[in-house]
């Protein structure tokens, strides 16, 4: 197999409050091939965007990585310093946030924050940022950019803002782009070409890591899917492979509530109960308060997460069974 | 229909819609005295030092021997001594007695016409935000005007016009004082009608007193609160600044100001004239101020310092 | 969208204009309410009635309230204040030199101010919760709990009395400035750390931070580049505000300090009974912080493009 443009093993990221350890991110491992799209899925509070910040080195203060390993094509991310990191960032890894509303400083021109990037990261001259910046920006779909270039954040709309922080994500051809809910925030047109605009960058060799809470959305984009609960990945399979074969119960009930929207089923089908408090995550599996599957040892030990197939992995003591039979 | 039934209908159609506006679950005091309590240990000894001033001053005449105004040539400027914990004045009258009788019109101007200033304010500024229109615009451009004068000189001005005393000073401070309130909540008003609970109870009909009663004030209320709490020292400060300054409280009477502006004259071979009303001003000023910063975070954390 | 930014200019004048009036006619009602005739109490008890009225005719005091008070503000306009009843000098004779003392002293107090305000709340906001920012979050409500006159009589006790470093009194050269300067700013510096401080910390929780450093700023780039212009806003609005505070702290600064500034002036108006003088400093100081108002709107204006539209 290839070397891969990310590949993140056993990492583990906590935040350390008055109340004690909070486990956001445990035992999470994940690898991203060049050009490849790798959605993660999950509830929001699962710990996804905590993973996306641990890759950017971006966690805020009570937190921090615990341990693991975040390698970029073999580069050990965790053991850098403040200074070495802002060196990548940016360049390397970028990341797209999830509210085009407020990712944009308010008060500086649209066109001098995308600049902004590549005057960080090379030193060239005003003029030549000022083109490599309008020409992104038309690339990623802005209309009329000389006049754009000069517009404040409030000035655009949610899909335009969209648009520049995914040209700020892109200007410097970074290996890796993360992106956190980049359409949440936006209307079913809008998502589309946005969608479409990523598509076509993974297309061009930049590794995508797509975070969402809506499967429809990974599933138009990613290659490969993690899903995660309570910090931990519960399942990881190639998007086919996921829609066609899910195995752990909680990736079934997330497709159930997905299909029963699209079949005007009459009773919205839910997961029952809410997401637990990850400062006190219940012994043995975290999902179990929450399964129609439960089992004895479910409340009692914590399943491993166990290959059952080519590149389909799913952490649930129903799925050993099942595999050992 | 008639109006009681009507009344009704509204009341459940706003339960039913979820319009139970957020005050709804706006905290009981003991809650914030309990996370006051756990956060704000500083509040709380403030709170005590306010409690205590104002002990003081209701029980001056039980806690002191002396009259505040019985003039004794013979013990002239006394240094502090056990008779006289802070010393005597240049009439020989306990400086102690003085500042408990003190802490009367120090307290009761710090909070009677701000307690007035904020209510007037309110009103006002609720009316301007939620009318919006020409009544808004009248409104803030008086405020505007009222604000761009120098306190203290329209203070000087007004205290001219009437003459000095307690109750003079106490029109003044109000006087004053509304404007800066009206503006914070007009704006805070501003920013709720354009919630979503208020629109909604708009829409369904509610009528205009009670869309302002119901939801407006309720959520006002906690900045009404922390602005009352930050008021009440700077209150003190212009009363104090205003009887420094001759122009406040008339003598006999006792005040803090006046105290340290008679004091002033034998500031270096009776210092204490001046030390001990310098100290209670500084240690209620910095208790309200204190009180105000902790119910502030605890209540109201949106409402930056001022 | 330009006409729209000439005409929030021109409105913000005619509000400006607004106040400088309503406060004038507030202040020539409100002096003219005193019982009495005026003429009648300077020249005393035993002035006859037909000196009285003939001094008051001379001083257009016989009119209805409304001419006098446009033959005021015509006046005014020329630069003439009328005269000082108790200096016998022309009004503007004596606020002019007045003037130019409070605002250098109003100027050193603001520096002060800006200086120590900023410097305190910036270092307490990105010190949060340590020994540094309760520290000078102390100091600075110090600052605004202490009553002006206090600091005033402690700074000239310790620093002018016992130990001679600087002057007690008058301004004889710039380091007459220190200490009233010092003791009018320590408030306004209390009051500006303190929303400096606040303001930081919220504009360092926005999203847009994220992305600066999502772009490889490093924190301090972050914070001067991003954070710093947008936290500022709010804090153009007190200074102005502040102005008014300043002048008001002046009145006692100079009565203390014996500056003859505009505040000791109107003290010394008011404790004479002199109308016009005490009319001409209150429309003075209002024209100053009308103006010092007028100035922070446009520049807040110039620095968040979100409001610049209509505004």
């Amino acid at each position: 197999m290839t070397q891969s443009t990310l590949e993140v093993s056993h990492l583990y990221t906590s935040f350390f409050s008055e109340r004690g350890e909070i486990k956001a991110v445990q035992d999470v491992s994940m690898r991203i091939g060049k050009g490849q799209v790798v959605g993660v899925v999950g509830e929001s509070g699962c710990g996804k965007s905590m993973v996306a910040r641990s890759i950017m080195g971006l966690i805020k203060k009570p937190g921090k990585i615990v341990s693991g390993s975040i390698l970029l094509d073999g580069q050990e991310l965790t053991s850098l310093g403040e200074n070495e990191l802002c060196k990548i960032r940016g360049k390397d890894v970028s990341m797209v946030f999830q509210e085009p509303m407020t990712s944009l400083n308010p008060t500086m021109r649209v066109g001098l924050q995308v600049q902004e990037v590549v005057s960080i990261h090379e030193n060239v001259s005003k003029e030549e940022a000022r083109q490599r910046t309008l020409a992104i920006l038309s690339a990623v779909g802005i209309p009329e950019v000389k006049e754009r270039y000069n517009a404040y954040p409030h000035e655009l709309s949610g899909g335009l803002r969209q648009r520049v922080m995914i040209a700020m994500a892109m200007v410097m051809r970074p290996r890796l782009l993360i992106a956190d809910e980049p359409t949440t925030a936006l209307d079913a047109t809008v998502e589309a070409q946005i969608i479409a605009l990523l598509r076509q960058l993974a297309d061009n060799g930049t590794s995508v890591l797509i975070i969402s809470h809506n499967l429809g959305v990974i599933a138009q984009l990613a290659d490969h899917v993690y899903v995660m609960y309570a910090g931990h990945v519960v399942e990881s399979a190639s998007v086919f492979e996921l829609f066609d074969n899910p195995l752990h119960p909680y990736t079934l009930g997330l497709l159930r509530a997905v299909s029963s929207l699209r079949s005007q089923s009459k009773v919205l089908q839910t997961i029952p109960g809410i997401v637990p408090n990850l400062a006190h995550l219940p012994v043995g599996c975290s999902f179990a308060p929450r399964c129609d599957k439960c089992m004895a040892r479910c409340t009692s030990t914590q399943p491993e997460l166990v290959a059952v197939g080519s590149g389909h992995e799913v952490r649930c003591h129903l799925t050993k069974r099942v595999d050992a039979q | 229909m008639n109006p009681s039934e009507n009344m009704n209908v509204v009341s459940v159609a706003e339960g039913e819609l979820g319009l139970s506006s957020p005050a709804a679950t706006f905290e009981e005091p003991a809650s914030v005295l309990r996370r006051l309590a756990k956060d704000h240990k500083i509040s709380i000894v403030s709170a005590i030092i306010i409690v205590l001033f104002v002990l003081g001053a209701i029980f001056a005449p039980v806690l002191t021997p002396y009259e505040y105004d019985s003039i004794n040539l013979s013990d002239r400027l006394a240094a502090p001594s056990l008779a006289h914990l802070f010393g005597t004045d240049e009439g020989g009258r306990d400086i102690l007695t003085r500042m408990l009788y003190g802490s009367r019109v120090s307290l009761v101007i710090g909070i009677v016409p701000t307690l007035l200033s904020v209510v007037v304010g309110t009103f006002i500024g609720m009316v301007a935000g939620y009318h919006g229109g020409k009544v808004d615009t009248v409104i803030m451009r008086v405020a505007d005007i009222v604000m761009s004068f120098p306190t203290m000189l329209l203070a000087m001005v007004v205290m001219y016009t009437l003459g000095g005393g307690t109750a003079n000073v106490f029109l003044t401070m109000v006087l004053v004082g509304w404007a800066a309130i009206a503006r914070v909540v007009r704006a805070e008003t501003l920013k709720l009608k354009e919630s979503e609970y208020v629109e909604a109870a708009r829409i369904i009909g509610v009528r205009q007193a009670r869309v302002i009663l119901r939801h407006i004030l309720p959520n006002c209320l906690p900045t009404v609160i922390v602005l009352f709490t930050l008021e009440i020292p700077s209150s003190i400060l212009t009363e104090s600044s205003l009887s420094f300054l001759g122009m406040g409280v008339q003598p006999p009477s006792a005040s803090w100001g006046l105290m340290v502006s008679a004091g002033r004259e034998f500031l270096y071979h009776a210092p204490w004239l001046c030390f001990a009303p310098c100290l209670a001003i500084m240690a209620i000023v910095l208790a309200f101020n204190y009180l105000g910063d902790g119910l502030r975070d605890v209540l109201d954390p949106h409402l930056q310092s001022q | 969208m330009r006409g729209s930014v000439a005409q929030g200019v021109l409105r913000r004048l005619l509000y400006a204009l607004i106040a400088i009036v309503g406060v004038a006619a507030l202040v020539f009602v409100l002096l003219r309410m005193v019982p009495g005739n005026p003429v009648a109490t300077l020249l005393g008890e035993h002035a006859d009635n037909e000196t009285v009225e003939r001094i008051s005719s001379s001083l257009g005091l016989d009119q209805p309230l409304p001419v006098q008070f446009a033959n005021y503000l015509l006046g005014a306009l020329r630069g003439d204040f009328g005269e000082s009843y108790t200096l016998g000098k022309p009004v503007s004779e004596l606020i002019g030199p007045a003037f130019v003392n409070t605002l250098w002293l109003a100027l050193a107090a603001a520096l002060v101010a800006w200086v120590v305000g900023i410097a305190c709340g910036l270092f307490a906001a990105i010190r949060k919760g340590t020994i540094v920012d309760r520290l000078f979050m102390g100091f600075s409500l110090l600052g605004v709990s202490l009553p002006v006159f206090m600091v005033s009589m402690l700074l000239q006790y310790v620093f002018a009395r016992y130990l001679h470093w600087l002057p007690v009194a008058g301004i004889s050269d710039w380091t007459g400035y220190i200490l009233p300067a010092i003791a009018l700013g320590w408030g306004s510096a209390g009051s500006i750390a303190r929303l400096v401080r606040s303001s930081i910390i919220e504009v360092l929780q926005q999203d847009y931070i994220d992305t600066a450093r999502a772009k490889g700023r490093t924190n301090s780039q972050v914070l001067v580049l991003h954070a710093l212009r947008n936290a500022m806003l709010p804090v153009i609005t007190l200074m102005a505000m502040q102005f008014s505070g300043l002048l008001s702290g002046a009145v006692i600064t100079e009565t203390v300090f014996s500056i003859n500034g505009i505040g000791r002036l109107s003290v010394q108006a008011i404790a004479g009974r002199d109308i016009p003088l005490l009319q001409g400093t209150t429309l003075l100081c209002t024209f100053v912080i009308v103006m010092g108002n007028l100035a922070a709107d446009l520049l807040y204006n110039v620095c968040d493009p979100r409001v610049r539209k209509g505004a």
